[in-house]
C-alpha cells in the first residue's frame, strides 16, 4: 500500500502550513476536524428535521427545539470532552489505561449486580444518574477497553502476534463484552467486538484468530438469547429481520417502523423532497425515535441521493483520515488505537445506514456524530480526540 | 519490514471498509435511483385517503313547480371502518355500547352493521351491504343534540363521524305516487351495472317510476376530497388539487298538474267505492249488477249458472255487488302529448320506502302473498302502475279506430249503410261448420242485450257514425270479417287490421319516461299460438287466428288488449286530427339546484331549462281528411250529446245532459270471466273538441260495470275541473306519515262527488 498522497509530509504543498514538529497544538488534522464538526452540525439539522413536528406519547405538542437544544448541550461537553483527551500525550493515556479500565470493570459489575438485584424493580439499568450528568459504562468502555488493548498490543512492539498476546487480548476486550451483553446491550457490545477484530487484524492476528473471534461472538450472542438475558424487544427487532412478514402484531410494528424509514429513505430519491418538505419524515409521528435510530432516513428523504451521497462522503473523508495517521503514527500504539477507532467508528455507521437501508438487522446503534444521545456523541469526541492525540504527536 | 507489514495488513482494513461502504452505496442507489418511483406510488396511496361525497339528487317538479320529491339534509354517524377492525372484539363491543345510549340503538342492532351475523340465529346467510369504501354508518338522521354530545367526547368515542347525507322526501305524497316512484338499495342484479357507472354500494337508486325512469339524470356525480393522512390514519391536510366537487342530479320537471292529477285520484277513488257500495235496491235497476231470469223456465232459474266440479249446476244470485277493486285515469294534452295527471288505484304513499319500515311492517303493507301463502289477488296489487301496466280489454271504446281503418282504407264511406238486426252471423264460415249447426266455428255474435227485454238491441239501417253514437256491435263485427276477408287476399298473411291498429301505438311501448310500460297486444297467430302454449287459452283452440277472432278485435273484446295510456293517446290521435304524438310526463329537465320559491315549490323562474319537452314528437301523422274524420267526430259528438237513432238514445246522452263542456267520447264496456255482468269493466275515452280544451281524458275502472255507468262519470268529472266549471280542492302539504298506519295509503275522496251522480257528497263511511 504506497498510496503517495496518503504519506505525504504534513509541512509540505498543501499541508497544515502552521504545523510545527515541536508544538503538538499546532499539529492537528484539520481536515479530519472540519468533516468531523460538518457532520455533527448537519446532525444538529437532521434531529430537528426528524424532530420538531413529532408529538411525544400522551404529549399535547410537538417537540420543536426540545432534542436540538439538547444535542447542542451535549455536543459542548463532547468539544470539552475532546480537548481533554487531546491534551494529555496518549503515552500519559496508556499510561493510566489500566486504572481507567479498572474503573469501567467495576461500574459494568456493579450495574450488572443492580440488574441482578432488581434495585430499580423490573427496569433495566444501563447508565448511572448523577445529577445532570448520564453516565453509560458501556459508552466509557469503548475508549478505556481500546487504551487498555492498544497499550498491551503495543508493549511488544512486534509485528507478530504471539498467541498468548492473542488471548490476553481477547480477554481484555471479552470481560467487558460479557458484561455489556448481561446488560443487555448487544448493541455497544458488537462495537466492542468490532474494534478488537480490526486491531487483532492489524496487530498480525492470524486469519484463524479472526474467525476465532467470530465464532466466540456469535456463541456469545448465542447464549444471550438462549438464556434469555436479551431483552424480548432486542430480540423482535432483530428476529424481525428474519422474518419479514411476521403475522406477530408486536412484530409488525418492528417491521413497518424499518419499512417506513426505507420508504421515506427512497422516496426523497436523487434530490430529495427537500429542507422539511418530507411527507414521512415530518409527518406528526411516522418512525418512532427516527431522530436517533434512523437519521439517515430523513436525510434520505429530505435531500436524497445527493445528500446521502455527501454524508457517506464525509464519514468516508473521516476513515480516511483516521486510516492516514494509523499510517502516519509514530508507534504501533498510535496505530493500533487509530485502527480501533476506525474499526469502530466503520462498524457504527455500517450497521446504522445498512439496518436503515433494511440490509441488516435493527439494533439501536445511533450513527456517530449525527444521532441524538449525549453519551454515543461525548465517546466518539473522546475517540476522536485520540486519533487527533496520535496525529499531533507523531514526530516525537 | 514492520512499517510495510503494517500497511498490509492496514490495507486489508481498508479493503474491508471499502467493500461495505460499496456495499451501502450500491443498496443506497438501488432504493433511491431506481425503486424510488415505486415506492413514491406505495406512499402516495398509504398516505392518502379518500373521502367521497355524495351529490344531491335531483328533484321532481309538477308543472307548476311543485316539489314532488325532495332532499332533507339528515345526520348520520358513521364510524371508521378501520377502527372497528383493528379493535379487539372486547374493545369494538365496549365502543359501541357506548354509542348505543346516545344513539338509542341496541347494541346488537349496531354490531350486526359491523357483522351482519352477529347474535343471529344460525345458519345465517346475511351479507355485509355498506360500502367498505365509505365510512360505517350507524345511525342515519339524529338530532343535533346527539351529534354535540358525541363531538364533545370525541376522544370517547375514535373513528367516529358524523356527515350529512340526503334522505328522499314527497312532500305532497301520496298524490302521483305510481308516477313520480321512489328509490331504494341497488339491488343484486343490477349492482354491477351501478358500479360501472360510478355508483357506490349502500346507495338507493330510483325503483319505480320516474325515479327509476330518470335516474341517470337525477343521479349526478360524487364528488371526492383527498386528504393526507399521517400513519395514525388522522387527517393531515387536504390535498386540494385532487378535490372533485360533487355535481347534483338535473331536477326533473313533470308534465303533472298537481291539482288535476289530486282531482283525478279523488274521482277515481270515490267513483271506486261507489260502485262497490252500491246498494242492493231492486228498484235501482242499473245500481248493480243483475243476472236476469231465464225466460224460459218462465223465471224459475237465472240466466247465468256456474258448473259444479261434479256437474251439476248452481245459479248465481240475482245481484251481486261489483268488485270495483282497481282503475286508472290517464288525461294527456293531445296537442303536446304531455300527460297532465295519471291516476292509478290501489295507490300508496311512496314515502313507506323511504321510511325505514321493517320487513314484516313492508310486507303488511305491500303484500305478495295470502295469510296460507297463496299469491294475492292480482286486482289488488299496489305496486303496479295501471295506466302503463294495465292488460285491458278496450271494449268498444275501440270502435273510433276501427271505424278509421275502414272510412281510410275505403271499405266504407260515411253514407254505408248496414243494417243491424241484433244479431250477426258470419258470412264467410259455411253454415254447417258452425255451432249451431253442429260445428266448431262460433259464427252467431250479439250486440249487447238490453236489460229490459233480456235480449240483443237491434239498431236498424245504421251508418258510421250512428253505429258508433248507440254503440253498434254488429256493424263493427260485420268490418271485422271484411277485414278478414280483404286480408285473406292479401300475400305474406299481413292483416290490414292489424297494421292501423298500431298505427293509432297498439302494440307497443309509448316510450313514455315510466317503467315496466307493457306493449299491448294485438293477436295474431304467433300471438294466439303462444297464449295456448301459456295456457292463457284452451289447449282446444285453433293455434291460429279465425275470423271470429278478428270479429272479436272489431269490438275490443278477445284477444286485443291495450294500456289506458295508449287508449288516451290513440284519442288524442283523433281529437288532434292524425298526429300519433310521442307521450311525455316530463315537461322539462332544469339545470341542477333550482332554488324554492317558498316551501316545496321550487322558483322556476330562477331556474336554468336545460331541455323542454313543450315540443311535441310526432311518431306518425294518420291520413285524416275530414271525409274520413268527420263522420268519427260526429259519432263520437253524438255519444255524449245525441242524438242516437229512432228508439235508441246513446250510451252517453243520459250522463252528459246540459254537460257545459264541449267534447266528444266512447264509452266502453269490455267483458270479464265468463262474460258475467258483474266482471264488466266500465272505460271511457273523450277529447275536448276545441282549442281551449285540448285534453283527452281515458278511464278505466276495472269490474265496476258499463262504461257509461263508471268511467263515463268519472272523465265527466274530470272535465269539468279542466274547463274550470269545478273548481278541485287546494293541494296541500301532506301531513307526516303515519307510522302507524296499517294501509298502503289514506284514502282520498272528491268535496263534491255530484258530478259522479252521486248525491248528498261522498261519505266514507258509507256501506
Amino acid at each position: 500500500m504506497a498510496l503517495s498522497f496518503m504519506q505525504r509530509k504534513p509541512d509540505s504543498g498543501l499541508g497544515n502550513i502552521h504545523s510545527s514538529k515541536s508544538a503538538p497544538g499546532r499539529n492537528i488534522d484539520y481536515v479530519l476536524l472540519f468533516a468531523q464538526g460538518a457532520l455533527a452540525i448537519i446532525g444538529l439539522f437532521v434531529i430537528y428535521s426528524a424532530s420538531h413536528s413529532k408529538t411525544p406519547p400522551g404529549g399535547a405538542s410537538p417537540y420543536d427545539f426540545f432534542f436540538v437544544t439538547r444535542q447542542e448541550i451535549f455536543l459542548i461537553a463532547a468539544v470539552l470532552v475532546m480537548v481533554v483527551v487531546m491534551a494529555f500525550d496518549y503515552d500519559w493515556w496508556k499510561d493510566h489505561a489500566r486504572f481507567l479500565y479498572g474503573a469501567t470493570l467495576m461500574l459494568l459489575t456493579l450495574i450488572t449486580l443492580m440488574n441482578i438485584l432488581q434495585v430499580r424493580g423490573t427496569e433495566t439499568v444501563l447508565s448511572f444518574d448523577i445529577g445532570p450528568l448520564n453516565i453509560q459504562p458501556a459508552e466509557m468502555a469503548k475508549f478505556t477497553t481500546l487504551l487498555m488493548v492498544a497499550s498491551y498490543l503495543s508493549e511488544d512492539n512486534s509485528d507478530d502476534l504471539p498467541y498468548h498476546r492473542f488471548i490476553i487480548g481477547l480477554m481484555l476486550v471479552g470481560a467487558p463484552t460479557a458484561l455489556i451483553i448481561v446488560q443487555p446491550d448487544l448493541g455497544s457490545a458488537s462495537v466492542l467486538i468490532a474494534m478488537v477484530m480490526g486491531i487483532m487484524l492489524v496487530a498480525g492476528a492470524k486469519a484463524r484468530y479472526i474467525a476465532m473471534i467470530t465464532l466466540l461472538s456469535i456463541a456469545t450472542v448465542g447464549a444471550a438469547v438462549v438464556t434469555r438475558v436479551v431483552n424480548e424487544y432486542q430480540m423482535k427487532r432483530f428476529s424481525a429481520f428474519f422474518d419479514q412478514n411476521s403475522k406477530d402484531v408486536a412484530m409488525q410494528d418492528v417491521l413497518y417502523q424499518g419499512r417506513n424509514a426505507i420508504r421515506a429513505l427512497a422516496i426523497g430519491g436523487i434530490t430529495g423532497k427537500g429542507w422539511l418538505q418530507g411527507p414521512i419524515t415530518n409527518a406528526p409521528k411516522d418512525i418512532p425515535v427516527q431522530w436517533a435510530d434512523f437519521p439517515f432516513s430523513a436525510v434520505g428523504e429530505q435531500f436524497g441521493l445527493v445528500g446521502c451521497g455527501i454524508l457517506i462522503g464525509l464519514y468516508a473523508i473521516v476513515l480516511l483520515r483516521i486510516w492516514r495517521i494509523a499510517h502516519l503514527s509514530r508507534d504501533l500504539l498510535g496505530t493500533y488505537l487509530c485502527v480501533g477507532v476506525f474499526s469502530m467508528l466503520l462498524w457504527q455507521v455500517f450497521q446504522n445506514i445498512a439496518m436503515t437501508l433494511g440490509i441488516m438487522p435493527i439494533t439501536g446503534l445511533p450513527l456517530p456524530f449525527i444521532s441524538y444521545g449525549g453519551s454515543g456523541i461525548v465517546t466518539f469526541f473522546a475517540l476522536m480526540g485520540l486519533v487527533q492525540n496520535v496525529h499531533m504527536r507523531r514526530y516525537r | 519490514m514492520a512499517v510495510d507489514k503494517r500497511s498490509a495488513r492496514l490495507g486489508v482494513l481498508a479493503t474491508v471498509s471499502l467493500l461495505l461502504i460499496g456495499l451501502l452505496g450500491a443498496r443506497l442507489w438501488f432504493l433511491q435511483g431506481v425503486k424510488s418511483e415505486e415506492y413514491k406510488a406505495t406512499v402516495a396511496a398509504a398516505k392518502t385517503r379518500e373521502v367521497f361525497v355524495a351529490p344531491e339528487r335531483g328533484r321532481i317538479f309538477d308543472a307548476d313547480g311543485r316539489v314532488l320529491a325532495d332532499n332533507q339534509r339528515i345526520l348520520t354517524v358513521t364510524i371508521d371502518w378501520a377502527v372497528l377492525r383493528k379493535a379487539k372484539k372486547k374493545d369494538r363491543l365496549a365502543l359501541l355500547e357506548r354509542l348505543s345510549g346516545p344513539l338509542q340503538t341496541p347494541i346488537d342492532d349496531l354490531m350486526r352493521r359491523y357483522e351482519p351475523c352477529y347474535n343471529m340465529p344460525k345458519p345465517c346467510t346475511k351479507k355485509q351491504q355498506f360500502d367498505a369504501l365509505l365510512p360505517l354508518p350507524l345511525k342515519e338522521d339524529v338530532d343535533e343534540p346527539t351529534v354535540s354530545f358525541l363531538k364533545e367526547r370525541s376522544e370517547d368515542y375514535p373513528g367516529v363521524d358524523v356527515v350529512e347525507q340526503y334522505k328522499r322526501v314527497y312532500p305532497y305524497a301520496p298524490l302521483a305516487s305510481h308516477v313520480i316512484g321512489f328509490t331504494g338499495p341497488i339491488t343484486k342484479e343490477t349492482l354491477e351495472s351501478y358500479l360501472a357507472q360510478g355508483y357506490k354500494r349502500n346507495e338507493r337508486v330510483g325503483q319505480f317510476g320516474v325515479e327509476s325512469s330518470m335516474e341517470r339524470e337525477l343521479h349526478g356525480t360524487w364528488g371526492r376530497r383527498v386528504y393526507e393522512v399521517d400513519a395514525s390514519g388522522s387527517i393531515v391536510r387536504e390535498l386540494s388539487d385532487q378535490r372533485v366537487e360533487p355535481i347534483a342530479g338535473f331536477d326533473v320537471q313533470l308534465s303533472v298538474d298537481l291539482d288535476i292529477q289530486q282531482y283525478a285520484e279523488q274521482a277515481l277513488q270515490t267513483e271506486l267505492r261507489n260502485r262497490r257500495n252500491l246498494p242492493i235496491d231492486l228498484a235501482q235497476l242499473d245500481s248493480a249488477p243483475h243476472n236476469p231470469c231465464d225466460i224460459k223456465t218462465n223465471c224459475k232459474t237465472r240466466v247465468l249458472q256456474k258448473t259444479n266440479p261434479d256437474g251439476s249446476k248452481t245459479d248465481y244470485p240475482e245481484w251481486v255487488q261489483h268488485k270495483a277493486p282497481a282503475g286508472s285515469v290517464v288525461v294527456e294534452n293531445h296537442e303536446t302529448g304531455q300527460i297532465v295527471a295519471m291516476a292509478s288505484y290501489p295507490t300508496f304513499d311512496n314515502r313507506w320506502m323511504e321510511s325505514g319500515i321493517d320487513g314484516t311492517k313492508y310486507k303488511q303493507l305491500f303484500p305478495s302473498k295470502n295469510a296460507d301463502g297463496t299469491p294475492i289477488d292480482p286486482d289488488l296489487s299496489i305496486l303496479v302502475n295501471r295506466a302503463v301496466q294495465g292488460n285491458y280489454n278496450l271494449g268498444s271504446t275501440i270502435k273510433p279506430f276501427i271505424s278509421w281503418s275502414a272510412l281510410h282504407s275505403g271499405l266504407i264511406t260515411a253514407g254505408t249503410v248496414w243494417t243491424d238486426e241484433g244479431t250477426y252471423r258470419l258470412e264467410s264460415i259455411p253454415e254447417n261448420e258452425c255451432q249451431d249447426k253442429g260445428g266448431k266455428a262460433r259464427c252467431v255474435f250479439k250486440n249487447a242485450t238490453n236489460k229490459r227485454t233480456n235480449l240483443p238491441s237491434a239498431y236498424g239501417n245504421v251508418t258510421v257514425s250512428d253505429a258508433l253514437a248507440v254503440s253498434s256491435d254488429t256493424f263493427f263485427y260485420h268490418l271485422g270479417e271484411q277485414f278478414w276477408q280483404l286480408s285473406e287476399d292479401l300475400p305474406d298473411q299481413r292483416s290490414l287490421l292489424k297494421e292501423d291498429l298500431e298505427r293509432f301505438g297498439f302494440g307497443s311501448k309509448s316510450g313514455i319516461q315510466l317503467p315496466y310500460e307493457w306493449k299491448g297486444r294485438i293477436p295474431d297467430d304467433a300471438v294466439k299460438a303462444a297464449l295456448i302454449k301459456k295456457k292463457v287459452l284452451a289447449p282446444g283452440e285453433v293455434p291460429r287466428l279465425v275470423v271470429g277472432d278478428n270479429v272479436q278485435v272489431a269490438i275490443g273484446q278477445g284477444l286485443m288488449a291495450a294500456t289506458p295510456l295508449q287508449l288516451t293517446n290513440a284519442y288524442a290521435t283523433i281529437a288532434n286530427g292524425g298526429f300519433l304524438l310521442q307521450p311525455t310526463i316530463v315537461k322539462a329537465i332544469w339545470a341542477p339546484l333550482t332554488p324554492d320559491a317558498s316551501p316545496a315549490v321550487a322558483d322556476l323562474e330562477a331556474g336554468t331549462l336545460r331541455k323542454s319537452f313543450d315540443k311535441p314528437t310526432i311518431r306518425d301523422a294518420l291520413e285524416m281528411p275530414p271525409e274520413v274524420l268527420e263522420p268519427i267526430r260526429e259519432g263520437l259528438h253524438r255519444v255524449i250529446r245525441g242524438p242516437g237513432v229512432p228508439g235508441h238514445g246513446t250510451t252517453g246522452e243520459t250522463l252528459f245532459k246540459g254537460f257545459p263542456v264541449d267534447i266528444a267520447g266512447k264509452t266502453g264496456t269490455a267483458q270479464g270471466a265468463a262474460s258475467l255482468p258483474w266482471n264488466d269493466s266500465s272505460a271511457f275515452g273523450a277529447f275536448g273538441r276545441t282549442a281551449e280544451m285540448p285534453y283527452t281524458v281515458v278511464s278505466y275502472l276495472e269490474k265496476s260495470g258499463y262504461g257509461s255507468k263508471a268511467a263515463a262519470p268519472v272523465t265527466k268529472c274530470m272535465f269539468l275541473a279542466l274547463s274550470g266549471d269545478v273548481v278541485p280542492d287546494p293541494v296541500f302539504v301532506s301531513d307526516p306519515l303515519d307510522l302507524n298506519s296499517t294501509v298502503p295509503a289514506a284514502q282520498m275522496q272528491l268535496a263534491d262527488p255530484t258530478c259522479l251522480g252521486i248525491v248528498g257528497g261522498g261519505d266514507l263511511g258509507r256501506g
